[in-house]
């Protein structure tokens, strides 16, 4: 059973590296720091408490916006998604994320207090 | 004549009847302490002409005199300046009210007094000329003088011009034609102010409407002609001009007396006051109502005469008299209203004033109060058994002794008492206001008040359920005194009588152990303001090694990206790439002044402005991008398809 799974997970990586290419390695990687950064914010929530609680939730929803902008990213820029999205260019792509950030950091900022 | 006509002409009728029946009566005069009052405010030390004149003219219009008349005379004679024509006329008309004081004129001075007459003189002048002349007793053209006057008014419109040229007039001899003078005086009426329907005044003033209503009697005294003022003009314009009761200044006071003077006595209009001598109540130790009727200076008026036309019950509507005469004694009116013997309360009274023709405002409504004195009868004290299975102990009281012994109530028994109020002298039933039963603990000084009421037979009944009403008591057990309240604004013997003592048992387990006398008065302990409190911040230690742990995973991500093989060789130096990556890192930036200095206006102003040129060179790269990358695709595939044939 544990190796199965153990086989499952290696075959998956070994598939992720060679067959995604860099760009999207690069976003991922992104992906992951972002989601560190909110799982350590949410985990001093836990240990220490709420206060100051509009700090906690602009810093934690930032984190989220960013993650699924990311995420949204790296579904429009890959080369095997072209076919679903065919008006939108991977510069049409990312110039959409960059708005969508600048909306997020001005509410984030504005919540932040 | 249809019947929308018929009806439309009925109510026109009704509403003429039912406004001539609320007929307006003056609620200001002056009373003997008000004219005592404006005689010593006239009555100062002489110092210069202008003020000598109202001194002596205004005292003399109320009757009487200076009090130095000789020394008045001389300082007429020192004072006055035989060039000036106002000077003239201050000296003048004062001398005419002194006696026996004459001041001696020149030819110049006539001849000087004579030619002011002309229409280039201002209305002023020529009323202080034609006044000297006519006190001096020197001849002057009459018809000379109404044409300058009406000459005068079409050039000087406004009211005091016209109210001096009305006084000028008054001294014109009575074969001159003053029919044009005369109009003035009912445009001038049209241009008074109605304030709520109670005064009428001109804007001008106090002493602009007092200088108007002593010129319009005085000219319409002269000529014998009646002016053209309604009843109720009259009664405002008399509210208006005696309403103040301290003036400011001798012109003011000097224009009130006038005012007084000529309305006490002209030969059309009389304003009549009419005013109960004391409070208007009427009980059998007082049973006389008495009337004084006076003029507006409170002098008796002789030729007077009262009738009250109905008097009417205010709460049963009857009308208990009917044209009853009051009889004269000593200057007061007097009628005995106990002779129609009316039940205690209040009553309209419609008095009217006859005997003379020129009375102005002799219907009056007067609220006659008739008091009575109330005797308490039939009074039961009884304790009753809640569940009746003991019959009740009764007790009779006779007001004002009180019951002998003390009555017990407990829990299981209720306190009755019923009692029965009457009016003393005429023996009918009453029910006053106020009708309390107060129950008091002469130790712990408490104090329960109820109310007790009467039921359709006019019998007053209270009960007091020991078990119900123990809150109210605070279960406190003891000896109680039971005291009976009446009162009414009708009873001349309100009563306090303390009618038994009462002891009231509660259930032991209610009392509470102290009885706090409610002391409503003492100071209460002051409330602390807790301010609010910081919340509790963590240790720095733990803030500080969190803040690591949030940055660290961007040091990952660097690590990350350059395994990964990020690089920025294919960064092309041109002017919208260089644009866009400062453009973008100032939006960031100004994210950060935003969280420190900015509001939200002040950022959205300079984000529109950073991200338009963002925007504009973003688009210009991405662009520049794109074609780069198609440009690629295009020659990769072309290469393909080349390698595949």
């Amino acid at each position: 059973m544990s190796s199965s799974v153990l086989s499952v997970i290696s075959r998956f990586l070994n598939e992720y590296s060679t067959s995604t290419p860099n760009k999207l390695k690069l976003v991922d990687a992104y992906l992951l720091y972002i989601l560190l950064t909110g799982a350590m914010q949410f985990l001093y929530c836990l240990l220490v408490g709420t206060f100051p609680f509009n700090s906690f939730l602009s810093g934690f929803i930032s984190c989220v916006g960013c993650f699924i902008l990311g995420v949204c990213l790296r579904i429009q820029v890959n080369p095997n998604n072209k076919g679903e999205f065919l008006g939108i260019s991977p510069e049409r792509a990312f110039a959409d994320f960059l708005f969508a950030h600048t909306v997020l950091h001005l509410v984030v900022i504005n919540f932040i207090g | 004549m249809n019947i929308n006509t018929a009806t439309g002409l009925i109510s026109l009728f009704l509403l003429a009847l039912v406004l001539h029946a609320q007929a307006l009566t003056p609620s200001h005069h002056l009373s003997s302490a008000d004219v005592t009052r404006l005689q010593a405010f006239l009555n100062q030390p002489l110092e210069d002409l202008e003020s000598a004149y109202y001194t002596i003219v205004g005292l003399s219009k109320l009757g009487t005199q200076v009090s130095d008349e000789k020394g008045a005379c001389q300082f007429l004679k020192s004072h006055h300046d035989p060039t000036n024509i106002d000077s003239l006329f201050f000296a003048a008309e004062a001398s005419q009210a002194l006696s026996d004081c004459e001041i001696p004129i020149s030819n110049e001075t006539r001849d000087l007094l004579l030619a002011a007459v002309s229409e280039d003189s201002s209305m002023s002048q020529i009323h202080h000329a034609v006044g000297a002349l006519s006190s001096l007793g020197l001849p002057l053209a009459s018809q000379e003088v109404v044409s300058a006057l009406a000459a005068r008014i079409t050039k000087e419109d406004n009211v005091m011009a016209i109210i001096v040229a009305l006084q000028t007039a008054s001294r014109l001899s009575q074969q001159a034609d003053l029919g044009r003078i005369l109009e003035e005086i009912e445009d001038l009426a049209a241009r008074l102010d109605d304030l709520g329907g109670v005064y009428l005044q001109f804007e001008e003033g106090l002493e602009a409407t007092a200088l108007f209503v002593t010129a319009t009697y005085g000219l319409s005294d002269h000529v014998g002609m009646e002016p053209p003022l309604k009843e109720d003009q009259l009664v405002q314009l008399v509210n208006s001009v005696f309403s103040k009761k301290a003036w400011g200044s001798l012109a003011e006071a000097f224009s009130v007396a006038s005012a007084a003077a000529a309305l006490a006595d002209n030969r059309f209009h009389v304003p009549v006051i009419v005013g109960t001598q004391g409070p208007a109540t009427v009980s059998h130790r007082q049973p006389t109502l008495k009337i004084q009727v006076t003029n507006v200076l409170s002098r008796p008026l002789p030729s007077a005469s009262v009738v009250v036309e109905s008097a009417r019950s205010v709460s049963s509507k009857n009308v208990v008299l009917k044209q009853a005469s009051f009889t004269l004694r000593e200057e007061v009116f007097e009628l005995n209203f106990l002779d129609s013997k009316p039940a205690s309360g209040y009553y309209d009274f419609a008095v009217a004033v006859a005997g003379d023709t020129r009375f102005v405002g002799s219907s009056v409504e007067l609220k006659v109060k008739v008091s009575t004195e109330v005797g308490i009868t039939n009074v039961d004290l009884s304790i009753v058994d809640k569940d009746q299975s003991i019959g009740p102990k009764s007790t009779k009281v006779a007001y004002p002794s009180k019951a002998k012994g003390s009555l017990i109530a407990d829990s299981h028994q209720n306190l009755a008492l019923s009692f029965q109020l009457v009016d003393e002298n005429t023996g009918v039933e009453l029910t006053p206001h106020q009708t309390f039963v107060r129950l008091h603990n002469q130790k712990t000084d408490q104090e329960v008040v109820f109310v007790a009421e009467p039921d359709s037979k006019n019998v007053y009944r209270f009960e007091l359920d020991t078990a119900e009403r123990k809150s109210e008591f605070n279960s406190v057990s003891g000896t109680y005194a039971l005291h009976l309240m009446i009162g009414d604004a009708t009873l001349e013997n309100p009563i306090l009588w303390n009618m038994a003592d009462i002891v009231l048992k509660f259930p032991e387990e209610d009392a509470p152990s102290v009885v706090q006398s409610k002391n409503l008065y003492v100071a209460k302990p002051e409330i602390q303001h807790l301010f609010r409190e910081p919340e509790k911040k963590p240790a720095t230690v733990v803030s500080n090694a969190f803040t690591a742990l949030v940055l660290a995973p961007f040091l990952l991500l660097i690590i990350l990206w350059i395994k990964l093989g990020a690089n920025i060789s294919n960064f092309s130096i041109t002017p919208s790439t260089l644009l866009f990556h400062l453009g973008h890192a100032a939006m960031l930036g100004l994210m950060y002044v935003y969280w420190t200095h900015l509001n939200m206006f002040q950022t959205l102003k300079y984000l529109a402005i950073v991200g338009s040129l963002t925007f504009l060179a973003g688009n210009r790269m991405l662009a520049q991008k794109a074609v780069k990358r198609i440009s690629a695709e295009q020659s990769s595939r072309l290469a393909k398809y080349r390698s595949l044939r």
